[in-house]
């Protein structure tokens, strides 16, 4: 015992003689470094270094554009894009605040995807390079896939799947929904062909026609695939419709419906027991192996997720699934989506091409809900309202809760709510299926 | 490249994901069915035990008619208890 501390005691006292030893030799190494800058330093007046200085700031890159920059990622930059074309998407990223802050859209996301985008279009400070904080970001869990997935666990623990096991067959108008994806999928290409406007190839098409899935996470999981760099115009139409399901949809459900059908009242879900939500994400798990295992990342997190939830013994997981874990991922999601807002891959014709294509989308989407409930009505033992076909596009619990405003409007008493919440949530697992479908094409 | 109908391929995908889609979905409603007969024949729904099991406090009930009648039971078995020594 003595031994050792002796040893430590010998220890300490080298450790405190080498210590100022050390630290004086690397001194005298800065100070020779120094003056050798020193004598390299070259006398300047105090008006030239104003001048230099000058050129470092953020108005002087605005307003001079240089030939043959490239961005922080080394891809070249026109020289629009250096002046214009970045103070055009810093106002574009004030406008999406605007809409995130005043107007309540999607805020949770549409806030981070902005802030990111304004940091994009900062000249010389690379921050969405491979050694900027947005471009790490980004290299860690948009580029590989990450992050969507994480969200999507976070999604399977906080939704309930209880509405859809107790009238399964409202599963079918989540399927009817994804109508939306293929046909804007078509859309698309036809546009391409047809017109001079746009060139998508079928890739990009496909990446597109995602948003009527109306699910922000598999549009950024299969643009990350297939088309990345049109995933910040993708993901920011998806997110903007998603918000305005409460304005798109409500016209397009009522074009479709009489005020009879609008008025039918549904039967009273049964309870669900224990054992059917736990066996709910096994059966989806594995038919989805069986099926397209292409899909089986996304409906894998998803059901994770549920499953977590159901078990009823890991709450803690679950909550923070639910919570911390998808909060933390939404941040990093929506800064690293929000640096593909450069000005030089957003304002590209393309732009536009995806913001019609996406509202397009969306309301076929809502159409074929809408038309499938309809038909199912026709044919059904219990009444089914055709309102709640809309919410077969996934946007949760937006557009089930749209369905149950608009049946309110016509009989105050009539609650679609939780009828409506089993074609939405059946639509999540419709849209991920239909981006496994498209992934399985381009293999 | 060029004389390939991009249309007609998107037409083709369009058949391919409804039909993925459909078929998926209608087997889970088939699955979902079938497990909620099984369910029903071999666990009959006894009490539902609440999936999301919030830690609540037992609940204690206030009503005097309730607490009368907890003190009578407890009264009556003390009073058997007696009798029985």
């Amino acid at each position: 015992m003595k031994n050792l501390i002796f040893v430590f005691l010998t220890f300490f006292a080298i450790s405190f003689l080498a210590n100022p030893l050390y630290a004086s030799s690397s001194e005298n190494s800065v100070q020779t470094h120094k003056v050798v800058q020193d004598n390299q330093h070259e006398v300047k007046s105090i008006s030239a270094m104003f001048s230099n200085f000058y050129k470092t700031t953020g108005i002087y890159a605005f307003l001079n554009p240089r030939d043959g920059a490239t961005n922080a990622l080394g891809e070249p930059l026109s020289k629009f894009a250096q002046s214009w074309g970045r103070i055009i998407m810093i106002f574009i990223t004030f406008l999406l605040f605007y809409l995130a802050i005043a107007k309540g859209f999607e805020p949770l996301l549409l806030l981070p995807i902005a802030f990111g985008g304004l940091l994009a279009n900062i000249p010389l400070a690379d921050i969405i390079g491979h050694h900027g904080f947005i471009g790490t970001l980004f290299d860690a869990g948009i580029k590989n896939e990450l992050f969507p997935l994480i969200i999507f666990m976070g999604v399977g623990a906080m939704t309930d799947f209880g509405p859809l096991i107790a009238n399964p067959k409202t599963a079918l108008l989540g399927a009817a929904a994804q109508f939306g994806i293929f046909g804007s999928l078509v859309g698309a290409v036809a546009l391409s062909q047809y017109t001079p406007l746009f060139d998508f190839t079928l890739k990009q098409a496909s990446a597109i026609s995602i948003i009527g899935g109306a699910d922000g996470p598999t549009s950024i999981f299969v643009a990350s695939k297939l088309s990345p760099d049109l995933m910040g115009a993708i993901a920011v139409a998806a997110y903007s419709y998603m918000a305005l399901v409460p304005i798109i949809q409500p016209p397009i459900m009522r074009l479709f419906t009489t005020k009879e059908e609008r008025k039918i009242k549904m039967v009273q879900l049964r309870d669900v027991g224990k054992i059917e939500k736990l066996m709910f994400p096994l059966t989806v798990l594995i038919l989805s192996i069986l099926i397209l295992p292409e899909s089986t990342p996304l409906i894998g997190a998803l059901t994770f997720g549920n499953f977590a939830r159901v078990s009823g013994v890991v709450d803690r997981l679950s909550g923070t699934m639910q919570n911390a874990l998808i909060n933390i991922v939404t941040i990093f999601l929506g800064l690293g989506v929000g640096s593909k807002l450069a000005a030089e891959k957003f304002l590209v014709a393309d732009t536009l091409g995806i913001l019609a294509l996406g509202l397009v989308a969306f309301s076929i989407g809502t159409m074929a809900g809408v038309l499938m409930a309809k038909v199912m009505n026709k044919f059904s033992k219990d009444p089914i309202n055709p309102l709640i076909g809309s919410a077969g596009v996934s946007a949760v619990p937006m557009a089930a809760r749209v369905s149950n405003k608009v049946g309110m409007e016509s009989d105050p008493t009539n609650m679609l709510l939780m009828h409506a919440m089993g074609p939405n949530v059946a639509g999540v697992i419709g849209s991920a299926v239909a981006a496994g479908v498209l992934l399985s094409i381009f293999k | 490249m060029d004389n390939v109908n991009l249309v007609v391929e998107g037409l083709k995908f369009m058949v391919l994901g409804m039909t993925t889609v459909y078929l998926f979905l209608l087997l889970m409603v088939f699955v979902l069915n079938i497990i909620s007969k099984i369910v029903k024949k071999y666990f009959p729904t006894k009490k539902l035990s609440p999936i999301y099991t919030k830690r609540e406090a037992p609940k204690i009930s206030n009503s005097t008619q309730d607490n009368d009648a907890v003190v009578a039971a407890i009264v009556a078995s003390i009073q058997e208890f007696k009798k029985q020594n």
